[in-house]
């Protein structure tokens, strides 16, 4: 088969209207379908699995004609770092869609809720298996749009009010992006995330700082940063929670994967060796740490169930953050990138039985509830796996990323003193995780019963968190596969 | 081998059947039976001809390559050709002439519906459409600065009769003012033209800039230039000129505003690139590229915040072709290949864009819906029309796959190869400006509740034309190339200007 990747996104392109019309029918049928597609999908891209692991190159690429005049061709392609994200993602949208069918079904307008998670789709997989940067764009923004109508249309409180936040906060980051790409065509006549590196060796190092700069705050706006997160926790929080899995699990993601490839990997070669390059990787060492202090200490006195999650993932981004900052030891990129597959698995599922718990309750202080784990024994199992991964406890999924990204901290420490205190408080942070983590899971689902009425929810939402339940487990035992594909990808 | 004939052909044709119209669609009135279908097969005869006449010359003019890319043609013989006009054909004029009558025939079709559901149609309506037409592909097809200055001022006079349909006291109001602004950009036009014509001696593109090049003291010309810039800058709305816009699109009928932002405005743009680039070229003639820069952000900046203050959803959308402009601006001042390119693509699409909106608040403006508030909750009463506005406005914000993005992109692309980065970033940050106050429409059009729930039946015919411009964002947003390939030939004859 020549065209695997192009079929990824036209299927679901085109599944976008099936969708829809089979929603105006049944909402349930759409739903399968949904989750269907999204299976379609990783069985084509796991057809390219042996090229990417043994071809010489450790690639797979194909190339249609677009943009001649703008230097962009449809450029499709994978290697180890985006498959892994591809499938991750896609597996994410499966138990989103599964989920979605019973905890959706008291509300309207269904068709349209299922088509907009479907065109969602074609956008994060297109960031994820594109190298054309023109492209990239495209499926980032693509994104925004249905992002901002899920949580509009059937998020909680004042919706639109969160959504409008984060499509604000998120577009104006996209702008400075589209800033740095046309800067890169500027410079390189290229858009080819690879042709341009080697373009831009040449280039002016004033310039290309400007673009890195420029790009690396766009991307940053959506991994939220501090101090750029002001749009995640009111978005996560108010989002349904099929979408808040998809926002915390992947979407953020998509952010640290666009900083790892875009901004580390195609501009950040060509200033490496200044001065500048060093205070670089410093300055996301130090936002690191920083956010993943205040995404955990606040995660430790908030008492709204999402909310708590929410800032989890800032903090958690806050790891990511640092683990880019080793750029480009392969221990820590490994490390990062497998952290950002665990913590998509993880994090999507603590939002997944978070919302089960809301849907069963109807309320969302966690002080209110305790004493859920019998009542609810499927619920309290994926909620406590998920805590424990995200607060980084063996055998569960986060652990082993973590402990990588450290590795590769004390590796870097004996080229570069500056890592010493960085690395030191994310040890610390992780302590902090621990704690919220443990918090959560003792407020809801431990102590004396205070909500008797509360019922096991139904069958679809078990599928979904169960299937998750696995993953999280599976990846911190034997997270080999992932580990294989992402070390074929070599950035030094 | 192309003749004086061949260039003529479009504009004679849209002048001639615009003449004819009025007969023919009064007698097609006086029938009791298929007025409607009647009245559209007239139309699709004049278009179709004309379209027949354009793609005549654009193939006349690929088909043999000239040696010259510029093509010179007078009307008179060589005695008199001092005297006369001229006409002059490359392939930014075939490709304008290409999408004023692609976009003209279909904010055409929506008008043919539109003006229908009032309470006296007038064919004369059609009438003064199909002139300005006609005179604004004549714009396109100038050769010489008294030859563009006709057909421009014949256009946008025309346009005031288009503003005034309605004939409430608001439009009368609103028509007054564009006539004075214009009469006045006129006057300054005519003077600076006078002062270049003592200077060179001729009017002709060529000649003049040949002139021009050679000239040692500048004083003068730098003096002709403002008063040129002047009047053309009040016609294209370019801050601080551009208060008659508002006034003006607002006023007039939805199909009037969806006809004068497609068509005059592209105009306009059309003049100013036409002038400022291919005959004052910086900075072999004259430097202006700073004093355009300066203006070019004051539009930016004054049309978005406009805009954001407004209540009124037609008067917002007005706002935002004020910004268009200063969008348009960008890239003129870059003077570069891809400015030149971001500019036509700009043009079309900032048309199709604005047309899109004006022609879908029509039907929202003739459900007597104003006001933001009135705006609350239409999404689900009428999902189509909204549907299509929501699609205009994100094309505006420039989100991609629509192809306001790729429009935006190649705008500040070019700023910061001209290395205006400073103006790129204004763009940048205005752009989320626009994206803010947009967003707070949608906001209403889709978030709020609305006073009552009842669906509101669309009238389907007028959905077909806005359908149409849909569609057309969605394709040149994701396969631009189409539209580039026509612009390519421009930017390949950049380098033959002298």
């Amino acid at each position: 088969m020549q065209n695997i990747l192009l079929l990824t996104l036209l299927l679901p392109t085109l599944a976008v209207l099936v969708v829809y019309l089979t929603g105006k029918k049944s909402a349930k049928t759409a739903a399968i379908l949904v989750a269907l597609i999204a299976l379609a999908d990783i069985a084509l891209l796991s057809t390219t699995v042996p090229v990417v692991l043994e071809s010489a190159e450790h690639k797979y690429v194909e190339s249609y004609y677009w943009i001649p005049v703008l230097g962009s061709s449809f450029t499709l392609f994978v290697d180890g770092i985006s498959l892994s994200m591809a499938i991750i993602t896609l597996i994410l949208i499966l138990a989103a869609a599964l989920f979605s069918v019973n905890y959706m079904q008291e509300k309207k307008g269904l068709a349209e809720y299922y088509a907009l998670l479907m065109l969602l789709s074609i956008g994060l997989v297109g960031v994820f298996i594109t190298s054309n940067l023109m492209l990239f764009y495209f499926c980032w923004e693509l994104m925004l749009v249905p992002t901002y109508f899920i949580i509009g249309g059937w998020g909680y409180k004042e919706p639109y009010r969160a959504a409008f936040k984060f499509f604000i906060f998120t577009h104006a980051g996209a702008v400075f992006v589209l800033l740095g790409i046309g800067a890169i065509f500027m410079v390189t006549g290229d858009l080819d995330m690879f042709q341009a590196q080697t373009a831009l060796m040449t280039a002016q190092p004033d310039l290309v700082k400007w673009i890195l700069l420029s790009l690396t705050t766009g991307f940053a706006v959506k991994m939220a940063v501090v101090p750029v997160h002001m749009w995640l926790p009111d978005a996560h929080s108010e989002a349904p929670a099929p979408m808040s899995a998809l926002l915390s699990g992947v979407i953020i993601g998509a952010g640290a994967y666009a900083i790892l490839r875009v901004s580390l990997g195609t501009v950040f070669p060509a200033i490496m060796a200044t001065d500048f390059g060093n205070q670089f990787l410093h300055g996301l060492a130090v936002f690191g740490v920083i956010s993943a202090f205040f995404g955990s200490l606040i995660a430790l006195v908030e008492n709204d169930i999402k909310r708590v999650i929410a800032y989890s993932s800032i903090a958690h981004m806050g790891y990511v953050l640092f683990g880019l900052s080793l750029f480009p030891f392969q221990e820590a990129m490994a490390g990062t990138v497998l952290h950002l597959v665990n913590h998509a698995v993880s994090k999507g599922l603590l939002f997944l039985s978070a919302g089960a718990v809301m849907k069963q309750l109807g309320i969302r202080d966690i002080r209110e509830m305790g004493g859920l784990a019998g009542q609810m024994p499927v619920t309290a199992t994926s909620s406590t796996t998920s805590a424990l991964s995200i607060g980084g406890v063996p055998p569960f999924a986060c652990f082993i990323s973590e402990f990588l990204i450290f590795v590769g901290a004390f590796q870097t420490i004996n080229n570069d003193n500056f890592y010493l205190l960085p690395t030191a408080l994310m040890l610390l942070a992780t302590v902090l995780s621990l704690a919220y983590a443990l918090r959560y899971i003792r407020h809801i689902f431990l102590g004396p019963t205070k909500l008797k009425e509360a019922k096991e929810v139904p069958l679809f939402m078990k599928c979904a968190m169960i299937t998750l339940v696995a993953f999280v487990i599976v990846l911190g035992i034997w997270p080999t596969f992932f580990l294989h594909l992402i070390t074929t990808v070599n950035f030094v | 081998m192309i003749e004086v004939l061949d260039v003529s052909l479009p504009i004679i044709s849209f002048v001639l059947f615009s003449l004819l119209t009025i007969p023919v669609v009064k007698a097609i009135r006086k029938r009791k039976s298929k007025t409607t279908v009647l009245t559209i097969g007239w139309f699709l005869i004049v278009f179709i001809t004309a379209a027949v006449t354009v793609a005549n010359l654009a193939v006349k003019y690929y088909g043999e390559p000239s040696p010259q890319p510029f093509l010179n043609i007078t009307l008179a013989s060589e005695m008199f050709a001092i005297f006369s006009s001229t006409f002059m054909i490359d392939a930014i004029s075939i490709y304008m002439a290409i999408i004023f009558t692609i976009v003209g025939a279909v904010t055409f079709l929506y008008s043919i519906f539109y003006i229908n559901l009032s309470e006296r149609p007038s064919e004369r309506y059609y009438s003064v459409m199909l002139i300005i037409i006609g005179c604004i592909i004549g714009t396109a097809f100038s050769g010489d600065l008294l030859t563009l200055f006709i057909f421009w001022e014949a256009s946008a006079a025309g346009s005031s009769f288009l503003m005034l349909y309605r004939k409430t006291p608001r439009s009368l109001h609103a028509t007054l003012k564009y006539l004075v602004m214009i009469i006045i950009a006129s006057a300054f036009i005519v003077y600076g033209l006078s002062i270049v014509y003592g200077i060179t001696g001729t009017l002709n593109f060529w000649a003049v800039k040949q002139a021009l090049i050679v000239l040692e003291d500048k004083h003068l010309l730098a003096i002709a230039f403002i008063f040129i810039a002047a009047g053309y800058a009040i016609e294209a709305a370019v801050v601080p000129f551009h208060m008659w816009l508002p006034d003006a699109y607002t006023a007039a009928p939805a199909s009037s505003s969806a006809f004068l932002s497609a068509l005059i405005d592209q105009g306009s743009y059309y003049v100013l690139l036409r002038v400022f680039i291919y005959i004052l070229t910086p900075p072999t003639v004259l430097e202006w590229t700073v004093m355009l820069a300066v203006f070019s952000a004051l539009t930016m900046i004054v049309g978005n915040l406009l805009a954001l203050a407004q209540e009124n959803v037609k008067r917002l959308i007005a706002n935002v072709c004020i910004a268009d402009v200063g969008y348009n601006l960008v890239a003129i001042t870059s003077v570069t290949p891809l400015g030149i390119m971001g500019n036509l693509y700009f043009f079309l699409i900032g048309g199709i864009t604005t047309a899109l909106s004006f022609m879908a608040l029509g039907i929202l403006n003739r459900m007597g819906f104003e006001t933001l508030d009135d705006f609350s909750g239409v999404g689900r009463r009428m999902p189509f029309t909204s549907l299509a506005l929501l699609l205009g406005i994100f094309s505006f914000a420039g989100v991609p796959p629509l192809a306001g993005f790729i429009a935006k992109y190649l705008v500040f692309t070019a700023a910061i190869e001209a290395n205006l980065s400073w103006l790129a970033v204004i763009g940048v940050l205005t752009s989320i400006i626009q994206a803010a106050y947009l967003l707070r429409l949608i906001n209403y059009m889709y978030a709020k509740t609305p006073q009552e729930e009842t669906k509101i039946k669309e009238p389907k015919k007028l959905l077909v034309p806005i359908f149409i411009l849909v569609a057309a964002i969605i394709i040149l947003g994701v396969y631009p190339t189409i539209v580039l390939n026509l612009i390519e030939p421009v930017i390949q004859q950049l380098p033959f200007i002298p």
